[in-house]
Parts: structure tokens; sequence; C-alpha cells
């Protein structure tokens, strides 16, 4: 069961995303990320990671074609908050060095 | 044409007709009979749409009848309008219960009868529509359950047959599709320096779309093997294919090796997969202290460009190898807990010397120490032995 909910901090859109982040899910998510992006255009996605217990690879891919989408209209995808088992994800596949992550919302939404 | 077949059945012959008369000239062909029994042998002739018929009548009356026709699997679909001369809700509520679809009282109201008709083939052209829809739905489903299946033994020929053996090496494997078919694939090919080059890979997502992507993983492997080169080069060509060939979402993580008696070591790259999983002298079996090799990096097919790392380890006569993917340690468990590498790391400190009964044996205590949650990804799992 994910939930997913998105708020609006000046230009940058915040998705807070809860639960696991497998195969099953990642059709609801892509929906809510694209439409975010569509109707918001934020120059800043910050995507908070601190509720998801677990992702797979195809949410993985789902956040390297997010942060694809945002670069071709000129935005950016910060992560933040992710938690350990997350973290390893990220390290096991190198996307440590492919995203902007950072340890609190604050910090991905100032982007320091 | 007929709007439809009514059979109406009464002992009273005036009761018949006039019901006859007014069903013919709202455009229904009418079928009579005077009893069940005559109705039953009516039937056997022609398949009536609607059935009107009263409760009481002699030698088979009228709940008698309403029970063999809803109790027959080739009748049981026909309305059947039971017509009694009792009225109140609890005769109506029992010739519901024998099956009847509806009820009139006597005496009867043309009107209200030829209204309960035309309503009753409303409902009957809707449950016809339904049937039509469900028949094709069904008919729709088994030509993909057929396909699925094909795919599937397909794909099933895409793995190396079994028991696997080539110079230096023996191996096997246990491959489980989470929907029948999957997106993992592991290929091991011999090279003419008596080398062999090794990939395992995961395609993200599973079903159709992962196992064409993953047949086309191992085309690209094969094909930048035979261009020669190490497991960077081959990565690196995987890498740009799955890169500029797939759709935005779609990758796959990978373990491509290459493994070299000759120098007695495994080159490899790792692209956002599990890690090998060395058993140094492995291949006696008994209690052995396993290793996962380092490794880590980029998953194949983010962007064309990306760089990957090539790392070497201890490839002796003896050692036993294990490659696996992610969907064999990443069960979550009811406590939230996963098994974990660290945790098939465990489970692999004591294996059979046998091969295959060692696969079975992983895949076996992997499957009790999720219990009762199943494998819900595709699992891969070989087991490879270096042999003199």
């Amino acid at each position: 069961m994910l939930n997913i909910q998105t708020r609006q901090e000046g230009s940058a859109s915040v998705v807070t995303i809860q639960g696991k982040v497998n195969f099953e899910v990642t059709a609801q998510l892509r929906d809510v990320i694209r439409d975010t992006v569509a109707s918001a255009q934020p120059k800043l996605l910050v995507i908070n990671l601190e509720g998801v217990s677990f992702i797979d690879s195809s949410g993985l891919g789902l956040l390297v074609a997010a942060r694809n989408s945002v670069d071709k209209s000129s935005g950016k995808l910060h992560l933040c908050c992710l938690p350990a088992q997350v973290k390893k994800t990220f390290d096991q596949t190198n996307l440590t060095n492919y995203f902007s992550i950072f340890a609190t919302e604050q910090d991905a939404l100032r982007g320091s | 044409m007929s709007k439809g077949v009514v059979l109406v059945v009464d002992d009273e012959a005036p009761i018949r007709d006039i019901l006859g008369f007014y069903l013919k000239r709202a455009g229904f062909h009418v079928l009579m009979a005077e009893n069940g029994r005559k109705a039953l042998e009516e039937m056997d002739k022609v398949q009536p749409d609607l059935i009107i018929s009263d409760l009481r009548m002699p030698e088979l009356s009228g709940d008698e009848f309403c029970r063999t026709v809803k109790g027959n699997p080739v009748t049981r679909d026909i309305y059947f309008v039971l017509v009694s001369a009792l009225d109140g809700s609890v005769n109506k509520i029992s010739g519901l219960n024998l099956g009847a679809d509806d009820m009139i009282s006597k005496p009867l109201h043309a009107q209200e009868v030829m209204a309960k008709v035309e309503s009753a083939f409303r409902i009957i052209a809707m449950q016809k529509e339904i049937k039509r829809q469900n028949a094709e739905l069904t008919r729709f489903q088994d030509r993909m359950n057929a396909e699925l299946s094909l795919a599937a033994n397909l794909q099933m020929g895409l793995l190396p047959a079994l028991p696997g053996r080539a110079p230096g090496i023996r191996y096997t494997h246990r491959y489980l599709p989470a929907d029948g078919i999957g997106g993992d694939i592991y290929a091991i090919t011999p090279l003419p320096d008596g080398t062999a080059a090794l990939m395992i890979a995961d395609v993200s997502g599973h079903g159709v779309t992962a196992a064409l992507i993953s047949a086309m993983v191992k085309t690209s492997f094969e094909s930048h093997v035979r261009l020669g080169g190490g497991p960077l080069d081959w990565a690196k060509g995987m890498n740009r294919d799955i890169a500029l060939n797939t759709l935005p979402e779609q990758f796959a993580t990978a373990l491509v090796a290459h493994l070299d008696p000759r120098k007695n070591n495994l080159c490899y790259v790792v692209a956002g997969h599990t890690a090998p999983m060395r058993i140094q002298g492995g291949v006696a079996g008994g209690l052995r202290r396993p290793e996962l090799l380092p490794g880590k990096g980029f998953m194949l097919g983010i962007d064309e460009h990306l760089p990957f790392t090539e790392q070497c380890a201890p490839y002796e006569v003896g050692d036993r190898f294990v490659f696996y993917t992610d969907g064999l340690v990443e069960v979550e468990r009811v406590d939230r807990t996963f098994l974990a590498e660290e945790g098939l790391v465990r489970l692999s400190s004591e294996l059979p010397e046998d091969p295959d009964a060692a696969a079975g044996q992983l895949v076996r205590q992997a499957q009790e120490y999720n219990a009762p949650n199943t494998f819900g990804d595709d699992v891969t799992l070989v087991v490879l032995d270096r042999l003199a």
C-alpha cells in the first residue's frame, strides 16, 4: 500500500511517499509525478522518501525517469530523507552519484 | 422475425388462449402446454426464452416444473415467471425461493402480464449480451494464456541447458518467474581460449515487456562477447544498447563476468545488481565461509555515457560461486525484515556437494525463511562450480 502526498512550497513541489515502492505501485506513482510536473511545472521537485520501507528496480527506474523528465523542463529533482534500507539500494546501484540527495526536506528545498 | 419465444403453461385452455393472443399480437412466438410434463416435452423440441407457468396444475405442478427447469444447467437460464392464484408476499417469496425469476398473481391482467414480459425480455437481452461478452473475454483470455505459455517456454529455451557443463566448470540454475514469464535472464558462453563469459540480469518490472527486454539483454551480451574485450566492454556495450533501445523507465541490473581458469581469476562488472558470492572450496560441500564479493554500479540503460568499473576476485579450483537476482533475497517478511544478502550468506554456509541439490536447498530455505510470504518478483539463482 503506497501513500503519496503532494504539496507546493513556493516554486517547489514536494512529493512525499510512504510504503513499498515496487512494480505493483509504479503506475500510481508515475501518474502523480507526471501530473505534478505537468500542472505545477516546478523549478524544483523534491521527493521525500522518508516513509519508504523498500524500493526495487522498477521504483528506481521511475525515479531516474522522473529526473530525466524534470531535466527536460529545465527543473531540478532533489531526493531527501532516505531510510537505511533505501540508501543501501541507492549505494548498490551507484544512484547516490546520479541524484542530488539531501538529509532533510528543508535542505532539499534549499538545495544546499 | 419474432421478438422471442414464450412458453405458456396452464391447465386452463382459456388462459392459455388469452395469453397466447396478446403475446402473438406483441410479436412473440408462442408455445403452449397444459402442464409441466407436457411443457418439458415441448422444451425438448424448442427452447423458449421465457416461461409463464401456472402454479397449480395436474401431473407436474408449476413449482416442480420450475425446480426441474432451474435445476438443469441447460435450461436454468430461461426466465421463469410463476403464476399463482394465491396472492400475498409469502407466496411470492416461496415462488422466488423455488428459483422463479418473477411472480404474477391471479386473476391475470393482460396489461400487467405484457408489461412483465417486455421487462423480462429486456433482462433476457442484457443477460445474453453479458454471456456473449463473457464468452468473448474467456476466448481472449484462453488465447492470451496460450500465448503466454508459449512465450514462457520460449524463454525457458533461452536459458542454458542443464546440467550445465563447460570446460572447467559445472553449473545449474533455478528460474522462477513471478508471472509465468519474467524479466530475469542469464547466460554462460564458453570462449575459444578456454575461458567463459557469464551474465545474469534482471530487467525492471516483470511480465511480457520485461521478458522481451530480457531476450534483448541476452542477445546484446552475446554480441558484445563475440566482439572481444572483457566485462567492462561488454557492460558498456549492453548499457548503450538498453539505453538506446528501450523506453525511459526500462532498465536492467546485471552482473557481467569473465571466468578465467588460466589466471585463476574472475573479473566482473556489477551494474546495479547483487554482487556474486564466492564459497572458497565450496565444491566439496560442507561447512564453509561464503563471502560476498565487492562491487556496485549503475543499472544498465539509464544513460549511455555512464561509467562502469571492473574488478577481479580469485577463481580457484574447488571454488563455488552463487549468482542470483534480488527477488531471492528481497521478500518482505511478516516482521518487515528481509533475508537480504547477509541472510543468503548465512544459508550458503553449509551446502551439499552436488550443485543442483545446493541450488534447491537455497531456494527452499529462502522460501521457508519468508513463509508465509512468497516470492513476489522473478527469482534466478545460479550455482557454478570451478573444477580442475
